[in-house]
């Protein structure tokens, strides 16, 4: 229980309004985006700085009380589930763009800056960063940091990681250090590759120095529908084959289809067995070749038409069905859960046959929109949560799904992290010595194990023991 | 020699060559992955220090060992393990070559598109561990944007695999990571699978003449911002690029694609370097003036260093850096900041280390030692200061290589 010393030492630090203890306001902060599993931090503090970050790190280290970073809660993996730490401390309020270098393409942000600002406050110097997350008017730097996320331009542009060259890491001892910066090529290990990606495990990223990109000349974006997913599947692979490294390549299924039509009503084939939305980029005199390349692949493989959108307006329709396809599902079912697994993109169709197959026989409805060129699934399965057997036969369908995508070659996730959610799952992908390995590192930036504790590695001491009375699932 | 014998076989055991003047007692050659780790094993158990080679191309880059007892020689895990075409990953063992795995990649129009000196004797654990780049990284990305899994055998003998085969995956720790420019001291790279992609249809360069490279810098810069997309751009001292207009300086801009957009590009650029009032010429072969860019580091040279900086420091850092006693000649990676030096004169590399580290590392930049004799290293920080990270950089070398097996000495900070 934290005590009220605590609780007056942290408002010296970040201010009386920066501390949340109230039950009823902690209740937003008891989930993230991975709703099956709930439980309020005790504590919720919102530094504004950098430096008050770390002062509440020290804080904490004095008194040796495990903590768990959080940034907008978009997370879809529990990253940001409190498990036997009290104090959440959130990043949305260090909002500070703190420097950006057109010439060199660099800009420094705050951990709370939303991902979505970051290209807003670069486009008018024809630049942008990449990693575009569907939850990207949200979403924010550190966040995307902790996950090392994705999102559907990262086939050609690659993820969070390829283009985070420097951090500011406040370790759970509260020691501030900076790793790399805006040069490359620092002698060392790559502690900013550790850094990324590591769940909010070795401390909380607070600064980010981010590359940036030039905003491409031009776009084709085309919606070519096919009668199924298998054939839609081919012209996937037919497109990789023939050479053409699309923006984007993105799969979505007749279920996913319709509830999008229902939704935005601006004319998709809601009797196609699936649709790709096929994104070209670069200078304007290469994409119309490339387009027609793609679109005599498509023919190939049985497509039904190919739609080419005409102007920027019909192009941003497309991706703003793409991107809000998660929230069209809510008309489907009262509840959904969307698993993010990866295959080798041939094995896409097989995936796709494992999915079908689950929801066969656990008697769901699963819809699919997802990362098809990257072989990044993104199975949405619905439920009602009142159901409780219809919530264990989703958690059943998640995990078969997840196994069928190890044994096929490729992983448990992709861009949403293990967090709480897969957990128990890291023994199919890796070994003992693996796991061994990664918990070495894990204490060498935090031996006292307090920073988020209990994420990413099976720990069966807390699924058995502590992990029941603690976390109520919605279920 | 017996240990070693018994493991790899006495015709796999020969002398040692020097490593930066260092002899070990053997080279030993293992020809699988068990044989490693019974290798390793026997290493730790007889408390000998390893350096392991691919095929030593690269043995010039580090600080002299502290200790040297047996180098590990990976020549004879040389196999393309899995190339899968459809899902652009390719997995290799480390002693294979990148010239090697060219060609098979080259049969589905693929590569891995890292462009290193000497691809004919790189090899993929020595990329890795070295963490080594070329001209290509201005487009294509480095070792750690292309690398997806690889498997190591640490120090207690135990195989780890890091990462995986696809392309995207955020399972656990990023372990790949750890291993890339590490010079292998936290463990033994015995493969690894990269993500690859099709080779562009046509390369071709522009080489732009420049009266100064301050000129020819600030040229890269407009390349850069204009909508030309580079797929790599170099920037030459005086002196250092062998062909192209004039004997100056000069920005040579690599271009790539379909036919269409190289042709564009192509026409862009010649109209910038009119803009300038600046003579270009177009080289067809693009492909091959990039692979002799590459292999700069190799000529003729007493010491090469390699400078880090941001994009826009290039001109005047090589304008100070030619106006030294040194006379070094430089080409820049100019998109990355990287700027290779290839000193004439072994005895000046002291001193021009000397002159250019301290304003390169107060701006967040770095200068490290590639190359040169084991008498110079002798006398310089071979690397320079790695910065804040550096005590977490001796807490991973003491978690994964506690006895101090792995090239000790080798890396930063005496890491």
């Amino acid at each position: 229980m934290v005590r009220p010393a605590l609780l007056a030492d942290l408002r010296l630090i970040v201010g009386a309004d920066g501390v949340i203890d109230r039950p009823e306001a902690l209740l937003v902060y008891e989930c993230d985006g991975y709703t099956l599993e709930r439980a309020a931090p005790e504590v919720v503090v919102l530094p504004r700085t950098p430096a008050q970050v770390a002062a509440v790190l020290r804080l904490l280290a004095a008194q040796r009380i495990p903590f768990v970073p959080r940034g907008a809660g978009t997370g879809l993996s529990g990253g940001t589930l409190p498990v036997e730490a009290p104090v959440m401390v959130g990043t949305s309020r260090l909002t500070a763009i703190e420097a950006i270098d057109i010439a060199n393409r660099r800009i420094v942000a705050q951990a709370g800056v939303v991902n979505q600002w970051i290209s807003n406050a670069v486009r008018a110097h024809g630049l942008c960063y990449a990693p575009d997350p569907s939850s990207q008017p949200a979403c924010t730097i550190g966040g995307n940091v902790a996950e090392n996320s994705g999102g559907p331009h990262t086939l050609k542009y690659g993820v969070t990681t390829n283009h985070v060259l420097g951090v500011e890491l406040v370790l759970a001892s509260g020691e501030v250090v900076t790793l790399g910066g805006a040069v490359e090529d620092r002698p060392g290990y790559d502690l900013v590759g550790l850094v990324v990606g590591a769940e909010g495990t070795f401390g909380i990223v607070t600064r980010a120095t981010l590359r940036l990109v030039r905003a491409p000349e031009a776009y084709r974006t085309l919606l070519a529908v096919f009668e199924s997913v298998d054939a839609a599947s081919e012209a996937v692979s037919g497109i990789i084959a023939a050479g053409i490294v699309p923006a984007a390549l993105e799969m979505m299924d007749r279920l996913i289809l319709q509830a999008l039509e229902q939704a935005y009503h601006i004319g998709l084939p809601t009797d196609a067995g699936a649709v790709l939305l096929i994104e070209l980029d670069g200078p304007a005199v290469a994409l119309d070749p490339q387009a027609e390349r793609v679109a005599a692949v498509c023919r190939q493989n049985r497509v039904r038409e190919v739609r080419v959108a005409r102007d920027e307006a019909e192009r941003a329709a497309l991706w703003k069905c793409r991107k809000r396809a998660f929230g069209a599902v809510g008309r489907l079912a009262p509840n959904y859960c969307t698993q993010d697994g990866v295959v080798p993109r041939t094995r896409v169709p097989d995936i796709l046959r494992h999915i079908a197959a689950a929801a066969e026989r656990h008697r769901l409805r699963i819809a699919n929109v997802f990362h098809a060129g990257d072989g990044n699934i993104h199975p949405i399965l619905l439920f009602d949560e009142r159901d409780r057997d219809e919530v264990r036969r989703v958690l059943a369908a998640g995990r078969e799904i997840l196994e069928a995508c190890v044994a096929l070659g490729g992983s448990l996730t992709g861009e949403h992290g293990i967090g709480v959610e897969k957990m128990a799952q890291m023994p199919l992908l890796f070994g003992p010595e693996d796991l061994a390995a990664m918990v070495r590192l894990r204490a060498v930036f935090d031996p006292e194990g307090r920073s988020n504790p209990h994420k990413i590695f099976p720990d069966a001491k807390v699924c058995v023991e502590t992990r029941a009375p603690r976390r109520q699932a919605a279920m | 020699m017996t240990p070693w014998a018994d493991i790899v076989g006495a015709e796999h055991v020969g002398p040692g060559a020097p490593v930066d003047g260092q002899v070990p007692a053997w080279v030993v050659r293992p020809g699988s992955v068990a044989e490693v780790q019974e290798c390793v094993r026997a290493a730790a158990r007889a408390r000998a220090s390893l350096v392991v080679q691919g095929l030593g191309a690269h043995l010039s880059i580090g600080a002299p060992p502290a200790r040297l007892d047996v180098v590990l020689g990976l020549d004879r895990l040389a196999r393309v393990i899995d190339h899968q075409a459809g899902d652009m990953t390719v997995t290799a063992e480390a002693g294979c070559t990148l010239a090697a795995l060219a060609k098979t990649l080259a049969q589905s129009g693929q590569w891995l598109p890292l462009d290193p000196p000497r691809a004919d004797a790189t090899t993929i654990g020595g990329l890795i561990a070295a963490n080594l780049s070329g001209p290509l990284r201005a487009s294509q990305g480095r070792v750690r944007d292309l690398l997806l899994g690889v498997r190591v055998v640490g120090a207690d003998g135990a195989l780890v695999t890091g990462g995986g085969r696809v392309v995207k995956n955020v399972a656990g720790y990023d372990l790949p990571k750890l291993h890339v420019g590490a010079l292998g001291t936290l463990g033994v790279i015995v493969d690894a699978t990269f993500k690859v992609r099709p080779r562009p249809a046509c390369e071709e360069a522009v080489v732009i003449a420049a009266r100064s490279v301050e000129a020819a810098a600030e040229t890269a810069l407009g390349v850069m911002a204009s909508e030309v997309a580079p797929f790599w751009l170099e920037v030459g001292g005086p002196g250092a690029l062998p062909e192209g207009p004039g004997d100056g300086a000069a920005a040579v801009v690599g271009l790539a694609g379909i036919a269409e957009e190289v042709a564009h590009a192509r026409a862009r650029t010649l109209e910038l370097a009119r803009a300038r009032g600046l003579r270009a010429i177009t080289v067809a072969d693009g492909a091959a003036l990039r692979a002799r860019l590459a292999d700069f580091a190799l000529e003729p040279a007493a010491a090469v260093l390699r400078a880090s900086m941001l994009p826009t420091e290039v001109g005047e850092f090589i304008a100070r850096a030619s106006r030294s006693g040194a006379a070094p000649r430089c080409l820049a990676h100019a998109a990355s900041g990287v700027v290779l030096m290839a000193v004439p004169e072994a005895r000046a590399v002291a001193g021009l280390v000397a002159a250019l580290r301290p304003g390169l590392e107060a701006r967040g930049g770095s200068l490290v030692v590639e190359r040169a004799t084991p008498e110079v290293k002798a006398q310089v920080d071979v690397w320079g200061d790695p910065g804040e990270g550096v005590a977490l950089m001796r807490g991973i070398k003491a978690a994964f290589d506690p006895g101090g097996l792995f090239a000790p000495g080798r890396f930063v900070a005496g890491i």
